[in-house]
């Protein structure tokens, strides 16, 4: 905790990262004139929306309080591991049926986890300086 | 920890792991496994259209056996489990007062809907081996490449099998966490 970094430093390193991912997938496009791996990126881009929507009923009252909360909870849960390992498993599966060359499937799915990592770093950090705030005011 | 130890069923040296961490994990496990299935089916689909070199293809038949088992995870994890456990207890009781009546009505209802579930999913699972046989095995393509579109069906079903069964038991560890919370 010694080391302090200003948020506008983890923004710009993480839209940096952010960048990175998208280059990665569009160049795994574009240098083989094969467009089918930009897919990649919008089931990436899915992939961190159900937990930020059914994320919302974990506040404490409301997670043992009524079971609905729950259900919906593992509802988004599943839906982000089935996101996850489809944005993982799309190139793998494009490459085995020789849509795509073996360096493309790399580089596709090496950009697309950058893509969701940095997505769900930039959602961890703020979290994180949402609670010390929440310890400053206390 | 006298009453923690007391009121344990078995006598296992180590704790049930019944956290709420727990049930996190394998609800994402589950939809892991359950993406792997519909991606192990999917890229024998694609590997029929584009990368075939034999004679035999993915047709709507191949499809069949997915879609039951799709809907059989589907109709089993949409039960509501406390109408089964609803249900036991009232006919453990073996009174059919009023209430008694309408819960057992119910838990019959419930239990109906489960086993049309998982005789969706075991028709799943069996049409895809059926059609592993009567496609490929039989008609003498026994070679990997082309055999590998009916393994491949087969390997996705029983992933679809095993997410479901993941699901249920992480479903049934939340209702354990809750008594537990209740008590």
């Amino acid at each position: 905790m010694e080391l302090k970094v200003s948020p506008l430093t983890k923004i710009i390193s993480l839209s940096g990262f952010l960048a990175l991912g998208f280059l990665l997938v569009i160049l795994s496009c574009a240098l083989f004139h094969n467009y089918y791996p930009l897919l990649d990126v919008l089931i990436f881009l899915l992939a961190p929306l159900p937990n930020s929507l059914f994320g919302k009923g974990s506040l404490d009252g409301a997670d043992f309080m009524s079971e609905n909360a729950g259900d919906a909870q593992d509802l988004g849960h599943f839906l982000t591991g089935l996101f996850v390992t489809s944005g993982v498993a799309l190139p793998t599966v494009f490459y085995h049926c020789r849509l795509i060359g073996l360096m493309s499937c790399v580089m596709c799915t090496t950009g697309g986890l950058v893509i969701y990592s940095s997505i769900v770093v930039f959602s961890w950090f703020f979290r994180s300086s949402w609670e010390q705030d929440d310890a400053l005011f206390s | 920890m006298d009453t923690d130890q007391s009121r344990r069923l078995f006598s296992f040296p180590f704790k049930f792991p019944n956290s709420a961490n727990v049930r996190k994990a394998a609800v994402y496990l589950s939809g892991i496994l359950y993406a792997l299935g519909f991606w192990l089916f999917l890229d024998a689909v694609i590997y029929s259209k584009h990368a075939n070199g034999s004679s035999v293809h993915v047709t709507f038949v191949d499809w069949i056996p997915f879609i039951c088992s799709t809907l059989g995870t589907l109709t089993v994890n949409s039960i509501e489990k406390n109408r089964l456990l609803q249900g036991a207890m009232s006919s453990d009781s073996g009174i059919t007062s009023f209430g008694g009546d309408l819960d057992s009505t119910m838990a019959w209802q419930a239990r109906s809907v489960l086993f049309f579930g998982l005789a969706l999913l075991a028709g799943g699972l069996s049409g895809s081996v059926v059609v592993l046989i009567i496609k490929f095995l039989v008609k003498d393509f026994n070679t990997y490449p082309t055999v590998g579109m009916g393994v491949n069906n087969v390997l996705g079903n029983f992933s679809i099998l095993l997410s479901c069964i993941v699901l249920w038991i992480a479903q049934n560890m939340e209702d354990e966490y809750s008594y537990s919370l209740t008590l």
